[in-house]
């Protein structure tokens, strides 16, 4: 590898800066483009949803109307999924898998870099069809046809939200084929397979079903786009079509996608436990083959989506969705099993590492409660199933997100952030959550439909909106504190050693932020705990 | 290698069992296909490994291996800059959302993404 000169003078080597990270191929600045650009989108989606909370904070309020309302809800639940929560992962593992096996990069440098503009510009896509006549696309982030065909959704919006998200989706392929190679061919000498991070195994679980579940998705969108523009019928009953096959195709991938949002934070949470309990990972064994078991399960249960088609073999479904509890449990039994009796310290990593278990926890539950049909027929569209999902996405992924923030923070940038105002982001973020989210539970039990723009003043619904609408205010707060966080720290610039949390995969054997080419020596890898051995050799451990 | 090897020949019994489960109990096409398709792609893969287990003499799978052992492996050479996949993913980019804007955008961004990926390959080499 070859070092870069700047040129001289302040304009000059400014414009030559953004022009080293619009041609970059390295894997950690092409993670922190990742982490940056799904950061803004979520922003966004964020800022989406406190409009939507805002309309529903009184019945019969008319802030914005029914169809803004659906473009509000799709453009949302798009973002988050595609563009932040997917993403934020896929720059997470940019940044770590070398570091973690001990690689130079990825195996396909260039490739990788394509994928990243891939999901940039797939994302201004969708969000761009916000801006065309009809406005942006309005049919959930689910599309489901015949609502996403050209005779309900005429507009240019549902076109760009087709393109946008094939990109992104074409995007994700590729990544993850990125990934599989170099965790299998790129690791150092010494670092076999069982002693890779358990991060990283959970990235090659998610990479495995990124390759098998999104190319349904990307066929699902050309036969639409088909469909759409040029006289096709796959999804048109009228003319020999299905609507349920576009959901089969949808979910097939949709499902496995919820796993793609969750394995990656399982991970960073069996990463950063160990660290603050002071203890080795129980069952490290259990926590991998768990991950590939619920890989592999995931890919079996798309039509517990479908309950309520009448078309699909519940029982079936409703087994297959079961059984994945087996192997989240063992994983909540090890991440329980590895704090035991640990000397355990609550940095804020840690402290969103506890949100997530107890988020994750109720959302889990809820989920093994509508995976039975019969409560599924009363909960499906509801906003029981709102609750549930954001417990699993929002209370489990979001909170894995800020946990990884600010674990690895000092290894992206060289500098910690603040533990006071880290505090106050994750109470305010936790308590925000919660107050937000657990009582749309109860509006879902009483009744109130998703996708609705507006609700009857009537019973219970319109207390718990309020509530639900000041958590997400709540929320705002928290994120603003983040926002502070991140300037105070970056003002106040004080650098941290290589490994300032006592931490023990490869990527804290290097300096921070790590040069270049990585890795100026590795130490021996000798176990899963490379890190530890070294300081435990030296006396430090 | 042997540990990726399993992983897809596991991954492919696995995917069978299930495709053949759900027909047996459902009787349905359309996921039938699917799982099946699922079942082809990891069945290949877990082949591909198979055959390429043959070749693969890889430092990392070496347990009591050292940074010294792999002294004089060639590991790839890697560009820190490169201008192609930027220029790749915005003519990609166009030719996909020139087939809703406009056919000239489609025009430019294919071409684009032809004459980009020719460069690729011959940058490759």
């Amino acid at each position: 590898m070859t070092g870069e000169t700047a040129p001289t003078g302040t304009t000059t080597a400014a414009r030559s800066d953004l022009l080293s990270w619009m041609t970059t191929t390295d894997h950690k600045r092409i993670g922190i483009l990742y982490l940056v650009t799904s950061l803004v989108y979520f922003a966004v989606a964020g800022a989406l949803s406190i409009v939507i909370r805002t309309q529903l904070a009184r019945p019969n309020a008319h802030i914005v109307g029914p169809h803004e309302y659906a473009q509000l809800f799709t453009l949302h639940g798009t973002a988050m999924i595609f563009l932040f929560i997917a993403p934020f992962a896929l720059g997470l593992a940019n940044f770590l898998i070398p570091l973690q096996i001990g690689a130079p990069d990825m195996a396909f440098p260039r490739l990788n870099a394509t994928s990243y503009w891939l999901f940039f510009f797939g994302g201004l896509v969708v969000f761009a069809g916000a801006g065309t006549n009809e406005g942006a696309a309005a049919a959930g982030w689910t599309s489901y046809a015949p609502l996403s065909e050209i005779k309900v959704s005429t507009g240019l919006g549902q076109d760009m939200w087709i393109v946008g998200v094939f990109l992104v989706s074409v995007a994700t392929i590729l990544t993850a084929i990125n990934f599989i190679t170099t965790v299998f061919i790129y690791r150092a000498p010494g670092m076999t397979m069982w002693r890779i991070p358990i991060f990283t195994w959970e990235m090659v679980a998610t990479s495995l079903l990124v390759f098998l579940a999104f190319p349904s998705l990307a066929a699902d969108l050309l036969l639409l786009f088909v469909d759409r523009h040029f006289g096709g019928h796959a999804f048109d009953p009228a003319h020999g079509g299905s609507a349920v096959l576009w959901q089969h195709l949808f979910w097939f991938f949709g499902h496995p996608e919820v796993y793609v949002l969750i394995l990656p934070y399982f991970g960073v949470v069996s990463e950063i436990l160990p660290v603050f309990s002071r203890k080795p990972i129980f069952g490290y064994t259990g926590l991998v083959l768990s991950a590939f078991a619920i890989a592999g399960l995931s890919m079996g249960v798309w039509a517990h989506h479908m309950f309520t088609t009448g078309s699909v073999n519940n029982p079936f479904f409703s087994f297959v969705s079961f059984l994945i509890a087996v192997p989240t449990g063992v994983k909540f039994f090890n991440w329980i099993a590895t704090m035991w009796r640990g000397s355990i310290s609550f940095e804020t990593p840690m402290l969103f590492t506890i949100g997530f278990l107890m988020n994750f926890l109720l959302g889990g539950v809820t989920g093994v409660m509508i995976a039975s049909p019969p409560i599924d027929y009363q909960a499906h569209d509801s906003y029981f199933i709102v609750a549930h999902f954001h417990y699993v996405i929002g209370g489990g992924s979001l909170f894995a997100i800020f946990a990884a923030l600010f674990f690895w923070w000092p290894k992206f940038f060289g500098v910690k952030l603040d533990e006071v105002l880290g505090r106050w982001c994750f109470w305010l973020l936790f308590i925000g959550f919660n107050v937000t989210f657990l009582p749309m539970h109860w509006m879902g039990i009483v009744g109130m439909p998703r996708r609705v723009f507006t609700y009857a003043d009537a019973g219970a619904l319109p207390i718990l909106n309020l509530i639900a609408t000041a958590g997400s205010y709540l929320m705002v707060v928290g994120v603003v504190a983040f926002v502070v966080n991140v300037i105070v720290s970056a003002r106040r610039h004080e650098p941290v050693g290589d490994d300032p949390w006592g931490a023990n995969s490869l990527e804290w054997a290097t300096s921070s932020p790590p040069p270049e080419h990585n890795f100026t020596r590795l130490p021996p890898i000798r176990s899963e705990r490379p890190v530890y051995d070294m300081r435990r050799a030296k006396g430090d451990g | 290698m042997i540990v990726g090897r399993r992983l897809f020949i596991s991954s492919a019994t696995f995917s069978v069992a299930i495709a053949a489960a759900y027909w047996l109990t459902s009787r349905e096409i359309a996921g039938t296909f699917l799982l099946g398709f699922m079942a082809f792609a990891l069945s290949f893969a877990a082949g591909y490994m198979i055959v390429a287990e043959k070749d693969a003499d890889l430092w990392g799978d070496d347990g009591n291996a050292t940074m010294a052992d792999a002294a004089d492996q060639v590991v790839g050479t890697y560009s820190i800059r490169s201008p192609l996949p930027f220029w790749s993913a915005l003519s990609l980019t166009a030719l996909a959302l020139g087939l809703v804007i406009s056919p000239a955008l489609a025009i430019l961004g294919g071409l684009a993404a032809l004459v980009l990926g020719a460069a690729f390959i011959m940058n490759s080499r």
